[in-house]
Parts: structure tokens; C-alpha cells; sequence
């Protein structure tokens, strides 16, 4: 806003001064609001670094479980038990709300089954088949964890990041800008207060002699 | 042969010369210095072996592992056909029925593969024709567009009345499971049937199964009770082993490994089974104690061919030595591939 648009008056003033308090109101809240979102990202990142850890560890597992799967059934067993499965994985996702940012729930449905209902035969199977099923469930579950954490710490990151440039704008940018404008018309105003004044007493004298 | 089809004499033909075949299958310190070959050597080994027409026939489909696998698998069911056509008069019936389990494992595959829309052509390269289906009649069944046409075209065959009857629940369900334990169910029941049948011989095919039976059972309890599925153990129990189904419900329920192996050897009258049952007190996972049960179950085989040395025993021993000889070799190249330890290879290998 430049100085020269500025109209300098009394009614101006008063609006100027609402528009600050309003300013430095919603640059605390929103101050506020950008450290809660920190505190909350980092506990997110806290988790996101278990459950990345948890990830890797669960595909190195499932990985070393279907080595172990064709070493010990051969790729025909494995292929072969691989062709009663039936039902996939069904992908929920749900909404929820951290300081106003909206994450994803991520709620998997059918991934873990027990050993009777994975559609294989008990009698015709190994449980190295049991366990490689146990540890890709296992790896599926980890993925769906994983995928909620990440896109949680995602959001809230482009969340503090706009808080940010949010309360940047008005510390540096919109409240200085306002209260420039406010001493302006506070100086025009006393300087028209001086003018008049000054005026008034040229009149005067003036009158009087 | 001509000389040889009357009296005991065919007998002693297949069961000496199967002691010979026996003989030459590899040794174990052979699969310990192949644990230390790489890949390359190892599909020149197992090529100089009696591997390579399979090899040779198979290399320009398939490379690498895979290649060695299908091969390996293609020469088993070469090999049990080539038995099959050894074996003499119920020696013949014994394993015929005996190796009708590799039917069970295609026609299910089969039917899988195609309600899961797998082309014929992956499908075929799963299938294993050691049984009494061939590779024709694989074939055929292969190109069937629905499950209904793949049962038709088992009518007249043993599978036929188990198919029939639990087809229609396995596709509602969407499941085969069911499905595939009736299936093998019934395959020791018949064997069951076939030994009990009163011709020369069955007394020690019986004895055999029951120990099968016995150690399937078994290795399935405890399958089951790591699976925490202790409620339905009745539904996956083998009936006509020497331990009753009934017991092997009432043990999967016990907590302590220590009261089910009691329980259990209470109830087993064979010393034999006896000691497979001792091996479960060793506290490991499951997947060793199958590995324990099983080297148990060949070492009593072995013994078994002794005792009975021209009888169905040594055609057995030989058909589950050659299987397990495939198995070695499979284990090796696909440990190997997937850059296994030797250490961890050698703890799968029946050795």
C-alpha cells in the first residue's frame, strides 16, 4: 500500500488501527498455530522414522521369507500356492483433523488372515508357505501404516509451511506496512492540527491589528 | 521281463534294481560341496548328471534358475513314470495309488490358475505329470474355459466323486481349500483302502502310510497350533493313522509341549513314532520341526525297505529319495539365486 493512496483522515486512522490489532491478533494465532504444527509434525516424524524402519525391516523379511518360500517349494510350489489367493486387500480411507490440516486414516481390511482362511490347503502346503504369507501380511499392513504417516507428515508439512509464509507476510510485510500508514496519517494529522492551529492564530492576529 | 512275471522274482527284479537307482542318487557330502559352488558350476553339476536331456529339451523356453527347476521337475515325473512301468502286478497298484498325490497338486492348480485367469501356457509350466494323469491329459485340461468343463473332463478318474461333490461350495466360496484337504483325504484313504485290500503285500504298504499319515498329522498340529487355529485341528486331521483324530483334537488344545508329546506317546503303540514324537520336544519352530519329522520319516523308511526288503518298501523309499534329491537341488540353485548362506541352505536341505 502506498504511502500517497493513503487518505488522512481521522476515520482512516480508526480503521487503520482496528485493521493492526486484527493483524497482530491473527499473526499470534497464527504464530501459535505454526509451532503447534511443529510440535506435531515432529511427533509425526518420531513415528514416521519407526515406521519406516519397521517398513524396511518387514520388506527385508517378506524379501528373505520368499527366498527361503522357492528354496524350500521351489518357484511351482510358491507360484502355485500364490494362485489360491482370492480375496485382495481392500484399501479404506477415512479423514481426520490436526489443527485444521485433513489427513488420511488408512484402514486396511482383509490384509492379515488367519492360517484356514488364506485359501490354500492345509494339508498340501508347508509352513514355509504359512510364514511367507505371515510376512508379506506383515509387509501390506507396514505399507498401509506407513502410507498414513507419510501423507499425514506431508500435509502437515505444506500445512506449516504456508502457516509460515502466512505470519512472515504479516511480521514483516502487512502489520509494518499498516503501521507505517498509521504514523503517516498520525503525522498529517498533527502537521493539518499544526497547519490550522497555525492558521487560527494568523487570523487572529490578523483581527486584532 | 518276460522270465520274470510269476512268483516272487519280479519282486526282487524292481526292488534290487531300484536299490541300485537308490544307490546312485547323490550322496550328502555331494550337496555340502555343491553349497559351496556358485550358480554356473551348479547347473553344470546337476547338467552332467542324469539332468540334461531334461536340460537340454527345456533350454529354449527357460533359463537360468527357473530352467534348472523345470527340469529337475520334468526328469522327477520322467523317473516316476519310468518306476510306474517297472513296478509289477500290486506293486504296481501300490504305486500307482501311491502317486496319484501329484494329480491332486496339478488338477488343483489347474483349477486355480484358471478361475484366476492364468493363460494355459503359465499354468503348464507349474504342473508336475508324476501321477496318473499324463502330460496330454494335463494339456487338455488346461485349455477347459471353466471350472464345471475341468471336472468333466476328469469324469472316470479317482479325483472325480471328491471334484464333484465339493466343487460347487469351493466356487461359491471362492476358495479351494476346502477342497484340497478333502482331496488329500481321501488319497489316504484310499491308500488306505488299497492296503487293507487284502493283497500280497499291503500289510507293510499299510504300515508305511499309517506312518505317513501319522507324521502329516503331526506336522500339521503343529502348523496349526502356531497358526493359533487349535479349534479346528478335527477338520485338517488325516483319519487311519495310528494316533486317533480324536486325541490329536484333544492335545492341540494342551498348552505345554511336554503334556502333548506324553499324551501323544501314550497313544502311539510303534516305537518308531514313538521317537518322531520325542523329535517335537525340541522347542523349535515349526519349520524345523517339519525338516526333523521328515529326515525321521525317510530314516524310517529306510529301515522299513530293510525289514521288508522285497515288498512296496524299497519302490517307496526310492520314489521319496528321488523326490527329496530333486528337492536338494532345487533348494541349492534357488538359495544360491537368492544369495542365501550356504549355512542357511543347509538347514532346508533333507540330508
Amino acid at each position: 500500500m502506498a504511502l500517497r493512496d493513503i487518505k488522512p483522515t481521522r476515520s482512516e486512522l480508526i480503521n487503520l488501527k482496528r485493521r493492526i490489532q486484527l493483524s497482530e491478533r491473527g499473526y499470534k494465532i497464527l504464530k501459535m498455530k505454526r509451532d503447534g504444527l511443529i510440535l506435531e509434525f515432529f511427533k509425526v516424524l518420531g513415528q514416521a522414522k519407526d515406521s519406516q524402519n519397521a517398513l524396511n525391516a518387514a520388506y527385508a523379511r517378506a524379501e528373505e521369507m520368499m527366498a527361503v518360500a522357492n528354496t524350500v517349494e521351489g518357484a511351482i510350489g510358491v507360484k502355485s500356492a500364490a494362485f489360491s489367493v482370492k480375496e485382495v486387500p481392500q484399501i479404506g480411507v477415512k479423514q481426520k483433523n490436526i489443527m485444521g490440516v485433513v489427513v488420511p486414516e488408512i484402514q486396511g481390511s482383509s490384509v492379515t488372515k488367519p492360517l484356514v482362511d488364506r485359501g490354500y490347503g492345509v494339508l498340501g502346503t508347508s509352513s514355509t508357505i504359512d510364514e511367507t504369507a505371515s510376512a508379506f501380511e506383515d509387509l501390506v499392513e507396514q505399507i498401509i501404516r506407513s502410507a498414513e504417516i507419510e501423507t499425514t507428515m506431508k500435509r502437515l508439512l505444506e500445512e506449516i509451511e504456508k502457516t509460515k509464509r502466512r505470519v512472515n507476510a504479516l511480521e514483516f510485510k502487512v502489520i509494518p506496512e499498516q503501521a507505517e500508514a498509521r504514523d503517516f496519517i498520525k503525522m498529517r494529522l498533527d502537521e493539518m492540527e499544526r497547519e490550522e492551529l497555525f492558521r487560527l492564530k494568523r487570523i487572529k492576529a490578523r483581527s486584532q491589528a | 521281463m518276460a522270465e520274470v512275471m510269476a512268483g516272487p522274482a519280479p519282486y526282487v527284479y524292481v526292488a534290487t534294481r531300484l536299490r541300485v537307482r537308490k544307490a546312485k542318487l547323490l550322496r550328502p557330502e555331494e550337496y555340502l560341496r555343491m553349497l559351496n559352488m556358485s550358480l554356473p558350476e551348479i547347473t553344470r553339476y546337476i547338467e552332467e548328471l542324469e539332468y540334461k536331456t531334461e536340460i537340454d529339451e527345456l533350454s529354449p523356453s527357460f533359463s537360468g534358475v527357473d530352467l534348472l527347476e523345470v527340469a529337475l521337475s520334468w526328469n522327477l515325473a520322467k523317473e516316476y513314470q519310468n518306476v510306474l512301468a517297472l513296478a509289477p502286478g500290486t506293486m504296481h497298484a501300490f504305486t500307482a495309488a501311491y502317486l496319484r498325490r501329484w494329480d491332486i497338486a496339478n488338477i488343483l492348480t489347474v483349477l486355480r490358475g484358471r478361475t484366476q485367469g492364468f493363460g494355459a501356457g503359465k499354468i503348464k509350466e507349474v504342473l508336475i505329470p508324476a501321477g496318473s494323469l499324463d502330460r496330454a491329459a494335463l494339456d487338455r485340461l488346461v485349455t477347459e474355459d471353466s471350472p464345471e468343463r475341468i471336472v468333466e473332463g476328469l469324469r472316470g478318474s479317482h479325483l472325480y466323486p471328491v471334484v464333484t461333490r465339493e466343487l460347487s461350495a469351493a466356487l461359491e466360496s471362492g476358495s479351494f481349500a476346502r477342497l484340497e484337504n478333502e482331496l488329500y483325504k481321501q488319497y489316504y484313504a484310499d491308500l488306505v483302502r488299497v492296503a487293507r485290500s487284502g493283497i500280497k503285500g499291503g500289510y507293510e504298504f499299510l504300515q508305511y502310510i499309517q506312518l505317513e499319515i501319522d507324521i502329516t498329522n503331526l506336522q500339521n498340529l503343529w502348523r496349526l497350533r502356531e497358526g493359533g487355529a487349535t479349534e479346528e485341528v478335527r477338520e485338517f486331521m488325516i483319519s487311519d493313522g495310528r494316533i486317533p483324530v480324536d486325541e490329536l483334537d484333544r492335545v492341540a488344545r494342551l498348552d505345554s509341549v511336554d503334556e502333548i508329546v506324553d499324551s501323544l506317546k501314550k497313544r502311539a503303540n510303534l516305537e518308531p513314532l514313538r521317537e518322531a514324537i520325542e523329535e517335537l520336544r525340541c522347542g523349535c519352530p515349526v519349520r524345523q520341526v517339519e525338516s526333523r519329522l521328515t529326515r525321521f520319516k525317510l530314516d524310517l523308511m529306510d529301515r522299513m525297505s530293510r525289514r521288508y526288503p522285497f515288498s512296496v518298501s524299497p519302490v517307496l523309499v526310492y520314489l521319496e529319495r528321488k523326490r527329496y534329491e530333486v528337492y536338494n537341488l532345487r533348494a541349492i540353485a534357488r538359495g544360491k539365486s537368492a544369495n542365501l548362506a550356504p549355512e542357511r541352505i543347509q538347514e532346508y536341505l533333507v540330508i
